[in-house]
Parts: structure tokens; sequence; C-alpha cells
């Protein structure tokens, strides 16, 4: 608890040190610039005058006679008490001096200096001023007792305004508030040509420099606004507004938009006097209000009922704006509600207005010459898959997915091994129940002195984090604690990561949207396309069928900011370490009953730095692991869907029914990718929606069979040859935890000997820990499929920055080991057909990765030859001859196995219905992608673009090079040529080969080929670095002569990419099927949030306003050029695939469909990859960067723009391979 | 993904106090530079390594990717920092790709001094392992007086000289392609000369271990890098304390040049607080320190890696005195609670309670041990205000040994394994 205690104590601290400076400024300048105090005072408001009257003042006046007398006791001449007998008067309303702009109050400065000429003057002066600093720190104090008292009180609400003109117009105006309404006031104040400096403002946000670094605390400021409305705290936004807006510096974080979701706060409370305030404060900044400052205060007098007059003339005003007053039903979200009180006060003023309709998305269409066909209308060829479920069942689906969103988490029961119910399990469960019901009611009281304490804050001005503890409720946050407690593992989390997430998931769960009904309605409509017994009028894609179906959506709400996500979290882990305690009887059994913390919070060194972790205490996790409790729990967003996802239609709507989902996922914090796909006309994402949408519409299963044999051996023993982790109990297991074994505290055992037994005991404990989170790993996703046995679901897609596909629930899914993909199968069969059977014999023969340089035809004889062996397999999986446990991937091996032995023995195996995915890999498919880039006849002969009889394996062929080389040198006398004679292999160069196309530096290459050097045995050790050093050269050089456009086109990506990152941007490009793609990678920025229990210092690389971190852009330009290629050949195979009717995913290049389908898949994919590459995608990846990056007028002349313009005109020439080949080439997935 | 940093505003604000019973031509330069000494001594390219795994990447997304409480220990979580020069995994390039600046005795007087040191009167045939003798000044004056010497070179530029010198001595010298300061690599790669361990190294030499409480089986004489001192220091305690490295062959005698700032640091206590840290402790815990000589750094010349004769630019370092200290580690070090088996958890200790020195030691025992932190200060009888500066070494070794072998609770460190912290 003490330790806790300590981090509180340092954080009361850093309170009480917070709100330095800006009194004592605002109180010099007051007293500098005498002359203006009179004049000054009239324009503050009322309501601080009021304020400034009470007993605060007395006791100011008070202390500064005091002062004076002091002075007098000094000695000083007369003339400088005088002086400060008139800045006591001053003082009076230092608060409001502090509005005069501070060169007015320098002038005043300037003047006073002269009048004391005289050497000793000059003396008092400086005496004086020293005697005047040490006033202003004292009057500041009080001060601020003062304000704190008041604010107390009440929440600032008048604004006080830097231009005088419009203050005394508010002051006016609130006088004679009785006689003339406020809304005369509004139309007048509407007329007022925004201030001179406005322009400089509208023009600040194309000027990078100093506004960006303002760019993060305007993000804080706007979500805490947006916070503050979503939890209706307005008046406290309110509140921050005024306070900012009172203070110059503060005031240039203050946007437009932010005074415009305050008024829109007010204009739903109908609280027209706020609104005014707001108002007032906008045309004192400056600002030029927009459509929706107009839309909110048109709303809040149709809310009041205003006459029409005062309506007619704002609407005039409006169109002398330049804005369109249909402009405000199409251009500014509204809600329905929100759209009947603007209508309504416009029809007072213009009877016979009809609002546009709800926008009608016009005919957009994807321009993209790739995507023509699909998007081509009134195809007759066109047949789209339906699921195989009735309308019905799929509503009933829906529902059960809405009750489990709704839910925000999902419980599921463990495959753990059920234990024993021994009395001391019992008693376990039992203490540990009665611990959480009273950690519930801990953490709903520190909960709630946090918020106070927030709350405070806020009403200091400050931005708090009080809104966003708002969000959720009490029980909501207790609960997340609760589980996030339950999950801690044993050996602690880092605090940072711990805060991070929990912030994250607040921000994830206030999200959820709320239209049910009008989700459930359209959902319902949406079915009618893709179940088994409803009709659509016209086929199309589910995309389209959405939009046809209603409005789009409301704008997504910007994520927060980094900082405050785990400012957050942080905050939310302090409540939880305070209010977790234990009685101390747990850990130590004779210890009297006092409580002891449950977490601690301790330091981990790595060098220099410090990483604090929470830890649980040990005794916790004991009795965690006697409680032996069976259930997991998960967010409702990391299980995959019930239901078929929504389509995508946007970049943030798709995927969950409630929760928001991002199309694109891209490095955490990152906007600029969001910012791009924003700005893309929403047409030219078509493509990527449509793929998406479609991968994730493919229903899927559990393989029963699978895993009850997998579930076997995982209660058992584990199999870890198998993929099958081992349970704990299994691992090696130091004796007595941490402490010392028997002969460790004997003195007779030397100390070598002791250095011995402690790295035996960390070796222990290390493979212990790797095989603890292997095991936990496993259980989550045999928990799963468990859960999800005899159920279809469905698991959404989304995609990386470079378009490259993923599923979004993390722990079960097709992406994942040989395991995870073979508990999977399709929900939807297919009869074999007449060649289903040959491939389902191919792709197990390609399972046991055997047999990889024969035919097709060749690899179904093996199978045939092996037929009993994978009927024995099938039959008898653990008890038969087992042969299925030698293929290079066993658990799908052996379900194929399973799907040929029933297909087989079915009495006509061409009616056979499967539900097996078949897959089809490409055969190193970055190099296929360079080699047709660089039409490399010799590279796309070796990638399998060429027709030819038998597989070609790339690897053995630059093995085989390197081996020619190797030859030649090892003649001309070179040592470690000779040495490697014999020992060039495949399987030596197979991973450099595979990662070159990725990027691999020597420097990596040499690592990779060291590693599989040192695996052969007979290998002269001595000789490995140097054998290393030699062969990742010639493998280089052997790429560099088959794949000689490959190599070019390299240098030329990343020597583009080095010039456009030194000219200061982040490389950017657009796929061929039209994604934006932007890289994130920045020099490091530095985040530091202080206070509480320690000070988290991190580091974000997605900082825009940093410089582009050269390195990464040149080195990263390559290989997500590539990947982007391959995600849009992906994409266009998915949707043609769909077109034809077929079921179809991926996992990157490796394609999956039925096995009846494989012909047609495997056709369409070579169709796509020559359409792909017949488009000039270098040449306009040239012109593209042409225009992005050297069209700019102004950067022109500098000498790196020149030089990446002539780079960028080189395009590499292209060789003479002929793309259409593709076409016939058997070889090329297979 | 990220990490993070305890806030250590405690180091820089350093206290200068006269250390009592220093000499007083130690006090001979300005004390200015002891503000900042906790920077100095991280060195430049420990910082930069440090930021460059900081990075805030894909975090969240491997954050999703992996369960709660599933999530690979720390240690695989964070790409480990780049161990320093020495500790790296490929030696080689790590030494190629650095210029690093290297200390020797260049004066036959400075030579003849630390002969008269160590050598005394004795006549006997001593040996010595003389650590980067470079151009062989020492070397030759040591042998002149009958000693044996291994000269380790990490610089291939001096060897044919001192394997010439070696020539005319008939088998006294032996001359070794090795780095002293780097022996024993933390994470072993493959190791290419300099770069050896301490068992190729003494197998080699042919010196066979001795017992600990056996005297030392041999001198080491050198010249701590100067760029990263702390870094070497670091390393030697943590060999000596874990009982690897040259100390499995027993208690190996260590003559070291160091800065003059840094022989204050070790060899500060509670008397002069602003120097006092974790290092201090371990060094004095674990040796005794003695101060045998003190020279300008005037009197040594600078060589780049290879070779060349360096001038030297900071006029701050030519004003810098350099000690030589002999280390020799207690023959009962290891006869009490604390072992090399539990030493870590004492450098854990330490380097938790310096983090914040001016704190009370009752705040750091919160977060060091779930045993009642008022019991363990009854039981070292300290009152509950102390603070960690006012602990000598003697009384954080109590301390250890008291929670270590506190019979009542089950538990009695929060530190593990898992937490194994990263020295340097």
């Amino acid at each position: 608890m003490s330790a806790v205690r300590w981090g509180r104590g340092a954080a009361g601290f850093g309170r009480a040190l917070w709100p330095a400076g800006a009194p004592g400024l605002l109180a010099e300048e007051g007293a500098l610039g005498g002359v203006w105090g009179r004049k000054r005072s009239s324009t503050a408001s009322p309501c601080e005058q009021d304020r400034r009257k009470d007993w605060g003042h007395a006791e100011l006046l008070e202390v500064l006679k005091a002062r004076v007398r002091q002075l007098q006791a000094e000695g000083v001449a007369e003339v400088t008490v005088k002086r400060v007998a008139k800045r006591v008067a001053v003082a009076r309303a230092p608060e409001a001096g502090g509005a005069q702009p501070p060169r007015q109050a320098q002038a005043g400065a300037e003047g006073a200096a002269p009048m004391l000429s005289s050497r000793w003057a000059q003396k008092l002066d400086d005496d004086q001023r020293l005697m005047e600093r040490r006033k202003q720190r004292l009057e500041g104090k009080l001060q601020k007792h003062v304000e704190k008292v008041a604010w107390q009180k009440q929440l600032r609400s008048e604004p006080r305004l830097l231009s005088r003109k419009l203050a005394s117009q508010l002051q006016h105006w609130e006088q004679g508030a009785p006689r003339s309404p406020w809304e005369e006031q509004l139309a007048q104040l509407l007329q007022e040509a925004p201030q001179g400096w406005s322009g400089e403002a509208a023009a600040a946000p194309a000027d990078r420099g100093p506004e960006s670094r303002l760019e993060g605390q305007r993000q804080r400021l706007l979500s805490f606004f947006e916070c503050c409305l979503l939890t209706g705290n307005l008046p406290l936004a309110h509140h921050l507004l005024v306070t900012h807006h009172s203070k110059s510096q503060q005031q240039r974080l203050l946007t437009l938009s932010m005074y415009n979701m305050v008024m829109l706060g007010w204009a739903r409370q109908g609280s027209f006097k706020e609104l005014m305030y707001v108002f007032f404060m906008l045309k004192d900044a400056g600002l030029a209000p927009d459509l929706r400052s107009y839309a909110a205060a048109l709303q809040c007098m149709g809310r009041l009922d205003q006459d029409a007059g005062t309506i007619r003339r704002c609407l005039k005003q409006m169109a002398q704006d330049g804005l369109q007053l249909q402009g405000l039903f199409t251009a500014v979200p509204l809600s329905a509600e929100e759209r009947a009180e603007l209508l309504r006060a416009v029809r007072k003023a213009k009877p016979a207005f009809t609002p546009p309709r709800p926008p009608v998305p016009p005919p957009q269409v994807n321009t993209s010459p790739l995507l023509r066909e699909i998007y081509a209308k009134q195809d007759p060829t066109v047949s789209y898959p339906r699921l195989h479920l009735s309308l019905k069942e799929l509503q009933g689906l829906f529902r059960q997915q809405l009750r489990v969103e709704m839910a925000t988490t999902v419980t599921v029961e463990s495959v753990e091994k059920v234990p024993l119910l021994t009395k001391e399990v019992l008693h376990a469960r039992k203490t540990l129940a009665g611990l959480r019901t009273r950690w519930r009611t801990a953490l709903y009281r520190e909960l709630q002195e946090t918020k106070e304490s927030e709350a405070h804050a806020a009403r200091e001005g400050r931005l708090s984090l009080f809104p966003y503890l708002c969000l959720l409720s009490e029980k909501e946050i207790v609960g997340l604690l609760l589980q996030t407690l339950q999950a801690l593992p044993a050996q602690g989390e880092s605090l940072l990561f711990l805060a991070h997430e929990l912030g994250l998931r607040v921000f994830k769960r206030k999200q959820l949207r709320n239209e049910v009904q009008e989700l459930e309605q359209r959902y319902s409509k949406y079915l009618h396309l893709l179940a088994s017994d409803t009709q659509v009028a016209e086929p199309c894609l589910p995309r389209q069928h959405w939009e046809a179906l209603g409005a789009p959506e409301a704008p997504h709400e910007q994520p927060w900011p980094v900082s405050v996500v785990v400012q957050l979290g942080k905050q939310l882990a302090e409540v939880l370490v305070r209010a977790a305690q234990m009685p101390s009887s747990l850990a130590a059994p004779r210890s009297p009953g006092t409580l002891i913390p449950v977490l601690y919070h301790v330091y981990s060194f790595r060098s220099f730095r410090q990483i604090g972790i929470l830890k649980p205490h040990p005794a916790f996790t004991q009795l965690l692991e006697t409680a032996a409790e069976r259930t997991l729990t998960f967010e409702s967003t990391d299980v995959p869907m019930l239901c078929p996802p929504l389509p995508w239609t946007s970049p943030h709507s798709g995927a969950f029914l409630l929760s928001p989902t991002k199309m694109m996922r891209s490095v955490e914090g990152s906007q600029q990718h969001q910012l791009l796909l924003e700005r893309c006309p929403p047409a030219e994402l078509h493509g990527a929606l449509d793929a998406l949408t479609q991968l994730g519409n493919c229903a899927w299963r559990v393989n029963g069979r699978i895993l009850d044999l997998v579930l076997e051996l995982f209660t058992d023993k584990g199999c870890p040859r198998l993929g099958v982790p081992a349970p704990p109990s299994e691992a090696p297991r130091p004796p007595e935890g941490r402490q010392a074994p028997k002969g460790c505290l004997l003195p007779e055992v030397s100390p070598a000997e002791k250095a011995e037994m402690r790295r035996e005991l960390a070796r222990r404990l290390k493979v212990a820990r790797e095989m603890q989170s292997l095991r936990a790993d496993a259980l989550y996703r045999l928990s799963l499929a468990q859960h999800l046995r005899h159920r279809v679901f469905w698991l959404p897609h989304n995609m990386d920055f470079r378009g490259r596909t993923y599923p979004c629930s993390p722990h079960f899914n097709h992406l994942g080991s040989d395991l995870a993909r073979a508990l999977l199968e399709f929900a939807q069969g297919r009869p074999l057909g007449p060649h289903g059977l040959n491939w389902l014999k191919i792709h197990l023969v390609n399972l046991t990765g055997l047999k990889k340089r024969e035919s097709l035809q060749a690899r179904r004889d093996y199978a045939d030859e092996l037929m009993e062996d994978i009927l024995d397999s099938a039959d008898r999986p653990m008890t038969g001859r087992k042969w299925w446990m030698e293929a290079d991937e066993p658990w799908q091996a052996l379900a194929c196995c399973m799907e040929v032995a029933q297909a087989v023995r079915a009495p006509d195996p061409t009616a056979y219905v499967s539900h097996f995915p078949v897959h089809q890999d490409g055969s190193c498919n970055g190099l296929q992608h360079y080699a047709a880039l660089g039409r490399d006849s010799v590279g796309a002969a070796s990638v399998n673009l060429l027709p030819l009889d038998l597989p070609q394996d790339v690897y053995s062929e630059v093995a085989a090079q390197v081996e020619v080389f190797r030859r030649q040198d090892a003649e001309q006398g070179v040592r470690v040529a000779q040495v490697l004679e014999g020992f060039i292999s495949r399987k030596v160069v197979k991973q450099t080969v595979m990662t070159v196309v990725y990027g691999v530096t020597r420097y990596g290459g040499r690592l990779q080929i060291e590693k599989r050097l040192r695996e052969i045995h007979d290998f002269p050790q001595d000789f490995v670095w140097e054998a290393s050093h030699y062969l990742v050269r010639q493998v280089f050089n052997s790429l560099q002569e088959m794949f000689s456009g490959t190599r070019s086109i390299q240098r030329w990506l990343t020597e583009s990419a080095r010039l456009i990152s030194h000219t200061g941007s982040a490389v950017e490009w657009v796929t061929p099927l039209g994604i934006p793609v932007i890289q994130p990678y920045h020099r490091d920025s530095k985040v530091m949030i202080k206070g509480g229990l320690q000070s988290l210092t991190f580091s974000s690389s997605v900082d825009t306003s940093q410089k582009p971190n050269t390195l990464k852009q040149k080195n990263g330009f390559p290989p997500n050029f590539i990947h982007s290629l391959d995600s849009s050949h992906m994409m266009l195979t998915a949707l043609h695939c769909y077109r034809k009717g077929l079921t179809f995913v991926s996992v990157h290049d490796c394609f999956w469909t039925h096995a009846a389908d494989v012909a047609v898949m495997n056709q369409v994919c070579r169709e796509q990859f020559v359409r792909l590459h017949s488009q000039p995608i270098l040449h306009n990846l040239s012109r593209f960067l042409i225009k992005r990056f050297c069209s700019d007028p102004r950067t022109s002349k500098s000498i790196w723009v020149s030089r990446l313009m002539d780079t960028l005109l080189s395009v590499p020439k292209a060789g003479t391979f002929n793309l259409e080949q593709v076409k016939h080439s058997t070889y090329f997935f297979s | 993904m990220a990490r993070e940093e305890a806030q250590r505003t405690d180091d820089h604000r350093v206290r200068v106090q006269t250390p009592p019973g220093w000499s007083v031509s130690l006090l001979g330069r300005p004390l200015t530079v002891l503000g900042r000494l906790r920077r100095d001594g991280n060195g430049s390219d420990g910082k930069r390594k440090m930021e460059r795994s900081f990075a805030l990447k894909s975090g969240a997304v491997r954050w999703m990717d992996v369960p709660a409480g599933n999530r690979r220990g720390l240690s695989d979580y964070y790409p480990h920092l780049m161990p320093s020069v020495g500790f790296g995994k490929s030696s080689s390039r790590v030494y190629r790709c650095r210029s690093e600046t290297k200390r020797y005795i260049t004066s036959p007087r400075v030579a003849e001094t630390l002969v008269r040191i160590l050598r005394g009167k004795r006549k006997s045939c001593q040996l010595f392992l003389e650590c980067n003798p470079g151009p062989g000044i020492l070397t030759r004056a040591l042998l002149e007086s009958g000693a044996k010497v291994i000269a380790l070179e990490s610089d291939k530029t001096f060897i044919p000289q001192l394997k010439s010198l070696g020539k005319k001595v008939n088998g006294r010298l032996e001359v070794v392609y090795c780095d002293f300061f780097k022996l024993d690599p933390r994470s072993r790669g493959i190791l290419t000369p300099p770069i050896m361990t301490s068992d190729m190294l003494f197998q080699y030499l042919g010196i066979e271990a001795q017992p600990w409480s056996k005297g030392a089986p041999l001198k080491a004489i050198g010249i701590l890098p100067p760029k990263n001192e702390r870094n070497a220091l670091w390393k030697l305690l943590h060999d000596l304390y874990s009982c690897t490295s040259v100390y499995k062959y027993g208690r190996v005698e260590l003559n070291l040049f160091i800065t003059e700032k840094e022989c204050r640091k070790i060899m500060a206590n509670p008397q002069n607080p602003g120097l006092y840290q974790a290092l201090s402790v371990l060094c004095q815990i674990a040796c005794g320190i003695k101060l045998l000589h003190t020279e300008s750094c005037l009197s040594f010349g600078t060589y780049t890696a290879n070779g060349q004769l360096a001038k030297q630019k900071h006029r701050e370092s030519l004003e810098q005195n350099l000690c030589f200290i002999q280390l020799t580690p207690h023959k009962d070090l290891f006869t009490g609670t604390l072992t090399p088996f539990n030493y870590d958890v004492f450098f854990h200790m330490l380097r938790q309670c310096f983090m914040k020195r001016g704190a009370k030691l009752i705040d750091h025992l919160h977060s060091l041990s779930p045993i009642d932190a008022m019991h363990i200060l009854k039981q070292i009888k300290k009152n509950k205000d102390v603070k960690v500066i006012d602990m000598y070494p003697e009384d954080f070794q109590h301390l250890f040994e008291t929670i270590e072998c506190y019979k009542d609770d089950n538990y009695k460190w929060l530190y593990d394994d898992f937490m194994e912290d990263v020295i340097i």
C-alpha cells in the first residue's frame, strides 16, 4: 500500500505545482501599464467584478499595505511608495489587465521609464521591481485562492473577449437583455465582418511549421470537448472554452470545430444565452462561422420557437457569407430530431422550403480499368454465391451476435482439464469470490474519488480526464478493471502496456453505436441478398445492396491521441492498484490479519532505463491457480462473428454490428492513412471494400474430429512436435520457485558451483515461461474453437496499410499455424464434381511437403500409392501407422486424409459434399511479381510464370547458380569456396532468397545462412563466419544474374524513396486497385505522461510533424510496394471468383477454395495476374510520384526534388518476357 | 513497442562535497563537472541505442494478436536493447564500425612508477596479465623487473611489435590477440578474436582455476576504456558477483587506471552522498579498494582504433587525472547469505534503491519485497525515516541478508527471473 501512497504523494505534489505562471504574468502587465487600468476594468464582465468585490480584495489590500510599510522601512524614496500605492489601485483588476495585448502593455512600460532618468531613480526602480515580483507572487497566491473558491461555486460561462468592441457589445447586450432580444443581437453580430487577423488564422493550417506542433494539443482539446458533449458535461466544456479563450496563449489552440461543437451542445439543449456567448467568442477569435455554426444557431432557434424576423436575418447573413441553405441539410450531419428542429426554424422564415432529400449518392463508378468488368451492369454470366442458410436462420444469428456485442464481452468455458473439486479448490474459489466482492466496493469508491479530483481539476481549467471517466458507467469500468486483474500474468505486465490497453478498451467500448432498431431492419433486408431462400430484384454486390437500403453512415469520431489513451489507462490502473487489497494471511498464514496490496509496482532495469511493471502478489497468483476457474473472458470484437459481417461501405464502417472497426489498420496512433482514405473519392475504394466484404462473408465451421483429437492431446500431456503445447506440469520445474535449492546455502559448495546452479535454474525458468505462453495461446484458440463447435461463424476482415488482408479476430482464425488452420473448414459444402477428388489428393501430397518438383499427375499417383496409409491415418489417427505425423503440415494433412477417406468411400465420390478448403500457393510470390514487373525471362521461368511440364523451384536454381560460382572460385583457389564443396543446397539458400524480395540486407542474409550452416553437423564450424559471408554474396550475385530486372526495380524503388524522404515527405502511392498507401515511418517523437505511480515516457514513430525516417522509408518501400501489388492481385482474384459464385479466402499468397472449384480459381488467378501486370504499373507509379512530390512550385528548386525528378523519369526498362504465357502456366499457383 | 522510464530527477541533483580523506592532489581539478555525473557515465552511444529501440511500433496490433495473460515474457516482448559494444552478437561487425580511442601508457616514467608500486622490492617471478599494453612501454618495464607477463592486446597493429619484444625475453612474455574488457560477451554468437571467452583464453594460457579461498591466481593491469568506464565496471562486478568469466579462476586482482571522477564514485559512502551510488556499494562490498597512484592524463597516449596516435582534443580530458586503483575481491565475499546464486537480487535491490536516492528506504522496500517494510526496518535496526543515501554499503548487505533469510513469509522478493536486469 505504501508504494502506492508514495506515488500518490508525488501526484499531489505535481498538482500543487500546476497553475503557475499565468496569474503572475497578468498582474505584472496590469501594474506596468497603469494608465490602462480603469478603462479595462470597465470591459471586464460584471461577474468577475462581483467576484472580486468579496473578501479576497480587502485582504489583498491589507497585504500590499504591509509591503508598502516594509518598503518605507527600507528607506526607499517616497516616489516609490506613491507608485506602489497606485499599483494597489490598479491591482483591482489584474486579470482584466491581462486581456490587453502584450504589445500595449510594453508600450506602457516604455513610457514610464524615461520619467525617472537619474541613476538614483534607476536604482530605486530596480529595488522596487524586486519587491514587486515578491508582491506578485503573493498576489498570485491570493488570487488563486479567491478564484478557487469562486470556481467551486460555479463554472464560468461568460467569456472574456479580446476585442474591446465586441466586448462592449456583449456587455451592452447583456445589460439590455430584457429590451432587445438576443436574436437581434445575433443578427447584428453576424453582420460584423470577422476582424482583420482572421485571414491570418485561416491561412494558418497551410503553414505547417509551428502549427503542427499545436496539432497534438488541439486533438486533445477536441476529444475533451467531444467527451464532454457525450457525457452531458456541456457546462464543463463551455467553461474550458471560456478559460482557454480568455488567454491569448491558449486561444491559439481553439479551432472553429471546437466552438461549433460547444455551440451544437447548447443548441441541443435550447440554451440560447450560452450559444450566444460562444458565438461572441467565435467572432472574437476572428473566425468566420460556417454551415455547422449556422445549423447550430438555427436549430436552437427552432427549439425556442423564435420569431421569423430573426431567422430571416440569420439566413440572409448566411447567404452573404456564401453558404447555401441546402447545405445545412446535406453537408451537416444531423440526427432526425435535430433535422426536424432545424427545418422548423427555416420554415418559419421560408414556409415553402423543402429540404433536399437525404443525399442520394451520385452514381459513383470506379474508374480503375482493372475493375471495369466487376462493376459492369447487367452481366448475365454473374452468379453471386449465396449462403446455405435461410433468412430465418440468419435473422436468428443476427440477434445472437447483437446480444454478444451488446454485452461487450464473451465468456467462454476453458478446455483445460476439470480440476478435482477438492476442499482446497472450493475454498480457494470461495476466497476469490469474497475478495472480488470486496474489490468491487473498493473500486467503486476509488473511482468516485478519482472522478471527483479530476472534476475539480477540470473546473480549474485543466484538461483533466473527468469526461473520459464518465464515458462508461462505473459498473462497466469496475468490471473492466476486475477483468484486467484477473488476466494479469504472474510475472507482471509493463505499466505502459497495461495503461495503453485499458485506455483503448474504454475508447472502443464508448464507440458502440446505439441505433439498434434501425440496424436490425436494414440488416434484415440486406440478408435477402445472402439467404438461400430469398430473391433480390437484381444481383449485386453486398455493398451495393447495403448502400441501396439507406443513407450512408454518419462520419466516425476521431480517435483519441495516444497520450490521452495512455493517461486514461494509467489513471485506471492506479485506481486498480489502490483498490485491490487482500488479507495478509493469504501470503503468510501466521501473520496478523492486516490488508496488503495485491498489485505491486516494481521496476525492471534495461541498461540505464527502468521499466515499471505491475506485478500481482505471488500469493494471489497462487490463489488463482488453486481455484482453477474455468472461464475465459474475451472482448466481443476478439471473437469471430455469429452472423455475416456488415459489408464495408466506407473506411470506417463495416464488419462488427455495433463496434466500429477500421478498414485499414496501421501503427497505433497513426492518422495519416485515415486522412488519405477519407480524402479519397469513395468510388476509388470500392475494389478494396468489396474484396474485404467478400472475404468476410465466407462462412466457417469447426472441424470437430480434429478438435477432438487435439483436445485429447491438449488435456493430456501435449505434443510439442505436433504443435500442441504441453501443460505446465511437463515443464522442467525448479524445486522451490525462486528459492534456492538446498545446496545453495551450504558453505561448502563452491561459489562457482552455485553460479552453475543459478544458470540451470534460469534456464529451466525460461523454458517453463515459454511453455506457459505457448500453452495459453493454444488454450485461447482451442477454447474458442470448442465454444464455436456446432456453430457457423464468420471472420470479418480488414487490411494493413499496404492492403494485405487479415481477419479481425486475433485468437481464432485461418491465418495461424498448421493446427489453427486444420481446425477450420467451410461451413458451406460443395459436391466434389468430376475433378474434386483429384484436387484433394494433390492437396494432400502438397501438405506433406514431398514431391514438390513433380507434376500434378505424379503427385496424384503418389497419393494413390499411399492410399492405404491415408485411410489408416484417417481411421486410426492416434493408434495406427501415424503416416500423417511425418508431414510438413501434419494436422492439415490429417484433416485432408479424413476428407479423402470419406470421399473415396462415398457411393459416388463426385457427389460427395466436401467442406474442405484446398489451397493453392504462389511459388515465391514476391519474385513472381518482380519478374512480371521487369518482364524477366530467366526469372519468370524459375518462378513458374512460364508454362513448363514440371514445376520449377527457384531456390534450387539459385543454389545451382551459387554452385556454379563456387566451382569457379574453387578452381581459382579460393579457400572458402573449396571448403564449401558439397554443402550448398536448396535449404541453405531458401530463406535468404525468399526474404531478399522483402528487402533483407546482406547482413540479415548472412545471419540466416550462418544459422543454416550451423545446423549442418559435418560442416567445419570454424569456417561458418567466412562461409556465410561468402555465400550471401554469391546468393545476391546469383539473384542479380537471374533476376536482373528485379534488382534494378528494387534499386529504383529504394532510391526514389530515399529522395522522397529527403524532400521531407513520407512515401505515398496508390495501388492498382486505387487504395492510397502511405508509409507510417517518421522520426521518433517523445511523449511523456507525468505524475502518479510513475512517469511514462514513450516515443512514437507516427508523429507526422516529425521528419520521415529515411532509413525505414527507403528500406520499406520495395517490400511494401510489392505487398500492395500482391494484395491487389488477391483482391482481383477474390472479386472475380465471387462473380463466378466461388467461395474464396486467402492467406496472402495462398488462395483457398472448395476442391470442386480449384480449376476455376486457378484460371481466374492467372488471368488476373496477367491483367494486373498488363497495366503500366511502374510508369503509373512514376507519374503519380512526380505529380505528388515534384509538382509543387515552391519546392521545385530544391536539389532533392530535381534529383528525385530525374530518378523518377528513368523507369527501369522491361525485358522481353511475354506475359500472356502465364495464362497457361499450370504451376503458377499450385 | 515502447518503453518507459521512471523519473530520475535525482540523478542530476548531485551535491558536491569534498570526500573526507581524499588526497589533496585529487582535488586539484575544479569540481563543477560532477553535477552531471550520471549522464556522463552513460556515454552517448548507450543513450542513442536505447532511443532506437524505443519506438511505439505496431504495439496495438501485437497486443491484439497475443491474448492477455499470454504475452511473451517482457524480455521477448521488448526487443532487447542492443548490448553495448563487446556484448554484441556479431562482435566483428560491432568492432569494425566503431572507432574507439584507447589510452596507453607511453611514458617510461609512469611505467617505472607502476613497476615500483606493483613489484616493490620483490625479485620473484610474478605473473601479470596486462590488458591492452599498446606500444608496450609498461610491458618492457615489467619484464625488465623480472616478472612474467601475458599481454592481451585488442589492437592488431600492436601485436607484431609486442611479439618481437617477446622473442627477446625468453618466453616470459605471451602475446594474445584478445580484448580483456570484452571477454565472455553476454549473447554468445560466433566469437572471433579479439572477442573470446575466458575459458578459451585460460585454457590457451594453461592457467588452472583456484578456489575462492586461495590467493589471487594472477594480477591484471589495465586502463579502463575511456569511453565506457562504467559499462566496463558494471561488467566486471557482474562477473565477480556471479563468479564467472575471469573470476571463475579465482580472486583475480585488478590494478586499473580509472578516471578520478569514477574513482571517487566507487569509493563514496554516505559521507559524500553526492557521489554515492549503486556502483559504490557493489564495489565496496565485493572488493578491497586501494588507491595506489594518481597520474595526469597528459602522461598517456591516446590512439584511435587503427593504431594512430590521436590528438587529445578536449581540454577537459587533458586536465583529468587517472587513478591507479587496486581491486582485490574479498575472501569472505560468498561465505554469507550473498552467493552467486542470488546476487542478481542484490543488484536489483541496489539499482532500485539508487534510482531515487533521496527517497526513504521504506518507500523502496514496498517495491522490493512483499514483507512488511516496518518489520524489516526493525530487524536491521533502522528508523523509518532512513534514506537510501544514509545507508552504508554494509547496511545494504545486512538489509539484503535480512530479507533473504526472513522466516515467516513464503515470498521474500517481488523480483523474479522474468525481470532479469540487463546490465549495460
